[in-house]
């Protein structure tokens, strides 16, 4: 009970408090300097959170599902924050929730702002939200697929035993395969460039977040940025869990273990930082990508995740 | 063939029905023509000669002896370097002349603006709704009429709404405008999509109509207008005033000293380089590729402290006089000159090498935005829209002017006919700008800048033409009494090439509207300064440009 609770802040602190930090970080260190700016100051994203949470709550379209569509995407990423490692062996949740979980409240997150949008009453929320569904359809397997291989590999569930698995076995072909398929599919789930289709500003003013202003943009934002802190967590926890800090790394003793465990969270947020921060250099260098150009790149990208799962199935 | 064989070879043709033919500068035809014969010469100087339409022009002449209303169709004949200029004249308060657009496409706004501003109906139009005016300006109220003054103000109807086509059958419409994101002008274009594809649109545009011409030729003297001109446009301003006054100088045949014609192409120039380079960062920002934005705008930035250092001013030099120039470009400043621009080419150099090599830039570029060279022909659309679609045209060619005849034109032509073909001629040109601008520095000849100008004769008519970054700009003058203008027609280069735009979209994706619609270069403003409301005192506080920069940069430290 006692690392339910000490795991779970752990995670929510980083899921929530810390992703507006790695954003800030990728904007000023990572897009600015690309760009030849100097960028906004690294406490940005926490400034831009506090300034829309504390504006009025409009209401643009009638029926509660508006309110209702932020707050389930919300929560849906911050519970699957519990269900990830984030540097401790074990993520909070372990024992209650599996793979299968992980997936289910990950897609309620998507589906909640394709809720959000259709809401809304926009045409420009329509056809964001029409591509969000497309997107979900072809980014949703490569993770399925992705996590599927670590299971069909070591025979469970979970996800802290596929990652002891790795750390017993070394990094085999089939994880290589699926840990990349899960990386590039990493853009579209924080819906960053070249796949914000979505949002799209140039095209349609902020798809399904075009009518969202104030607190509702404020936990949409929020949501985006801890879900990439999360599946970043999935990827650097869970496929590449090196390097391995066993908490009996400085000797035995309560003492000694806090030590290890805080180096071992403390190494997962750097690994997380190279993980967001390729990311954004990804989401500089790249144009926007037509939704038909974007499918056909899915549909490639499902076929190298499949090719792992094979593998994971051979061997 | 020669302006002479032009004239014989249509009075030859349609006899009678041509009143009259003269030539009064070199390189301008203007044939007066019986009203009915509009239509035919129309369409025989357009469809069977070649000659390409440029813009109409009314003129209300009722107060002058002749009487009634001039309507001017002007044409253009590239490769023989003639404008050919139909006028007829139609008399009463309801004026109507044949329509010319059936037979020449082209002409298809001009003639819905002439109803608009003068009130001359053509007859048969098929789209003659309101173009111009807003949508709340009375019906009947023709401002460029001469009874009309340029300061009326009728009463607003808030109620009036603008009169749009219906979605077809199944389609639903998305608003792009009259405010949207990358189009930093209010322009509405309503498009009709089913599901991601596009099926048709139609479009609202003119919001910022400030009835810059009738102020030119009613309440401001000849060299007062160069200044009004330049205002047009808030990159490629120095194209307007200087069109104009070439204008004025064609019609009263004013000789423009070398030196001042080397200045204008020198301007001309750095104002295509440093548009050229602020157009693909737009475009890289359209396609959500901001890293080119950042870049493209860092790499302008010198040519912006440039033009600051020779005319004073970043944008809207006010250089340009009827006759000549008001600044000289010294010697010392040359090598400055030659070396931002050469900074420019080699940063220029890299980016293009680095776009060419892009392939997700490609697949957002590539077979995007098609205009076929049958429809650009058709709609007459100009510059890097036209020669992207493999049309060699380039006024600088064309109808040469100031100095391109000393330093050369070297045309870039695209055969891609999408927005990657238009891309690349714009790419070429920036560099082909920085060419011609060493070559006008190492030519430049001395002397005055100056021309002496005496009093301006009154019924003079003049039309000029300038190759601007986004296509050809047009001005026609006609001169008036007591130092005023009687009449001053401008077309911007986004005229035309705005018309071509439902074409390129016809049956694209979504996706593909902004940039197909950016691929044009529409035309962007921007302020420099900006005013501060403290709401409680409701005091105004104007933040000069240096207190901005110092706050921008407190803030991001």
């Amino acid at each position: 009970m006692l690392f339910i609770i000490g795991a779970g802040a752990l995670n929510l602190f980083i899921a929530l408090g810390l992703s507006p930090l790695y954003e800030g970080i990728v904007r000023k260190m990572v897009r600015a300097r690309i760009h030849s700016r100097t960028g906004p100051p690294i406490r940005q994203p926490y400034y831009d959170l506090l300034k829309l949470l504390g504006k009025e709550n409009l209401q643009v379209a009638p029926g509660w599902l508006l309110t209702l569509a932020p707050q389930v995407a919300f929560a849906a990423v911050l519970l699957a924050a519990l269900l990830v490692p984030m540097g401790l062996h074990r993520s909070p949740l372990a024992g209650y929730a599996d793979v299968i979980v992980l997936i289910y409240v990950m897609t309620t997150a998507a589906v909640a702002v394709v809720i959000g949008a259709a809401a809304s009453e926009s045409p420009y929320a329509t056809i964001g939200a029409g591509r969000e569904i497309m997107l979900l359809l072809v980014a949703e397997p490569v993770v399925v697929i992705a996590l599927l291989t670590g299971v069909v590999q070591t025979h469970s569930l979970r996800l802290s035993t596929l990652a002891e698995w790795q750390l017993a076995h070394g990094l085999t072909a089939p994880t290589a395969f699926a840990a990349v398929a899960l990386f590039l599919s990493l853009q579209v789930q924080a819906g960053k460039l070249p796949f914000d289709l979505a949002e799209a500003e140039q095209e349609l003013v902020g798809g399904p977040f075009t009518e969202m202003s104030g607190p509702r943009l404020a936990l949409f934002k929020w949501m985006f940025w801890a879900k990439e802190v999360v599946f970043a967590s999935i990827l650097t926890a869970v496929f590449l869990p090196w390097p391995h800090i066993p908490l009996g790394l400085f000797g035995a003793g309560a003492l000694a273990a806090g030590l290890a465990g805080t180096l071992a969270v403390m190494v997962n947020l750097v690994k997380i930082l190279v993980v967001v921060a390729l990311m954004g250099v990804v989401d500089a260098v790249m144009p926007r990508l037509r939704i038909d150009q974007a499918l056909n790149y899915f549909l490639g990208l499902i076929f190298v995740a499949l090719v792992g799962l094979t593998l994971a199935f051979v061997s | 063939m020669t302006s002479q064989e032009l004239m014989d070879r249509l009075k030859q043709r349609f006899g009678e029905a041509i009143a009259s033919a003269r030539e009064p500068a070199p390189g301008a035809v203007y044939l007066g023509i019986a009203p009915q014969a509009v239509g035919p010469i129309a369409d025989c100087v357009s469809n069977e000669m070649g000659a390409r339409f440029l813009i109409t022009t009314g003129t209300d002449e009722r107060p002058l002896p002749e009487g009634g209303f001039r309507v001017s169709h002007i044409f253009s004949f590239d490769q023989d370097k003639l404008f050919c200029i139909l006028q007829t004249r139609v008399n009463g308060d309801d004026p109507e002349v044949d329509a010319i657009t059936p037979k020449v496409r082209g002409a298809m706004w001009a003639e819905r603006e002439l109803f608009d501003v003068v009130g001359v109906k053509s007859r048969n139009h098929p789209d003659p709704r309101r173009l111009l005016l807003a949508d709340d300006w009375p019906a009947g109220l023709y401002p460029l009429r001469k009874d009309v003054p340029f300061d009326i103000k009728p009463e607003p109807d808030f109620s009036a709404r603008p009169q749009l086509a219906e979605p077809p059958e199944g389609a639903s419409v998305l608003p792009i405008g009259p405010f949207f994101p990358v189009l930093e002008e209010p322009a509405y274009f309503r498009v009709f999509v089913e599901g991601e594809t596009v099926v048709g649109c139609d479009y609202r545009g003119f919001y910022n109509h400030r009835g810059i011409e009738k102020l030119g030729d009613s309440a401001l003297t000849y060299n007062q207008v160069p200044f009004l001109a330049e205002r047009i446009c808030g990159i490629c301003g120095f194209i307007h005033s200087t069109c104009y006054c070439q204008a004025v100088e064609q019609a009263v045949e004013i000789e423009v000293p070398a030196r001042a014609r080397f200045i204008r192409s020198l301007m001309l120039e750095l104002e295509r380089v440093h548009s050229h380079i602020l157009w693909l960062g737009i475009a890289g920002h359209i396609i959500g590729f901001d890293t080119i934005l950042m870049q493209a705008w860092r790499i302008r930035e010198p040519v912006m402290w440039l033009c600051e250092k020779i005319s004073g001013n970043r944008k809207t030099y006010g250089m340009n006089l009827v006759g000549g120039v008001r600044r000289d470009i010294p010697k010392e400043d040359h090598e400055e000159i030659l070396g931002v621009v050469g900074k420019v080419e080699r940063e220029m150099a890299e980016v293009i090498g680095a776009i060419v090599g892009d392939t997700p830039l490609i697949m957002r570029l590539k077979d995007v935005g098609p205009l076929p060279e049958k429809d650009a022909r058709e709609i007459c659309v100009a510059g890097p829209t036209a020669r992207g679609s493999n049309v060699a045209i380039d006024s600088r060619i064309d109808h040469p002017y100031a100095a391109y005849p000393e330093i050369g034109v070297e045309i870039k032509v695209q055969p891609g006919c999408d927005v990657l073909a238009r891309t690349l001629v714009r790419l070429e040109e920036t560099m082909e700008s920085i060419r011609q601008i060493r070559v006008a520095l190492h030519e430049m000849p001395d002397g005055p800048i100056m021309a002496r100008v005496d009093a301006i004769p009154a019924g003079r008519e003049g039309v000029s033409v300038v190759e601007a970054p986004r296509g050809e700009a047009i001005h026609y003058v006609l001169t008036g009494d007591d130092n005023h203008l009687y009449r001053w027609r401008v077309r911007a280069p986004t005229y035309p090439n705005l018309q071509a735009v439902p074409t390129m979209i016809q049956g694209q994706q979504i996706a593909d509207v902004p940039i197909s619609i950016g691929s044009i270069d529409p035309c962007f403003s921007c302020t420099e300064r900006m005013e501060v409301v403290d709401t409680r005192t409701q005091a105004v506080r104007v933040f000069s440009q240096q207190e901005l920069l110092e706050l921008s940069r407190r803030s991001r430290r």
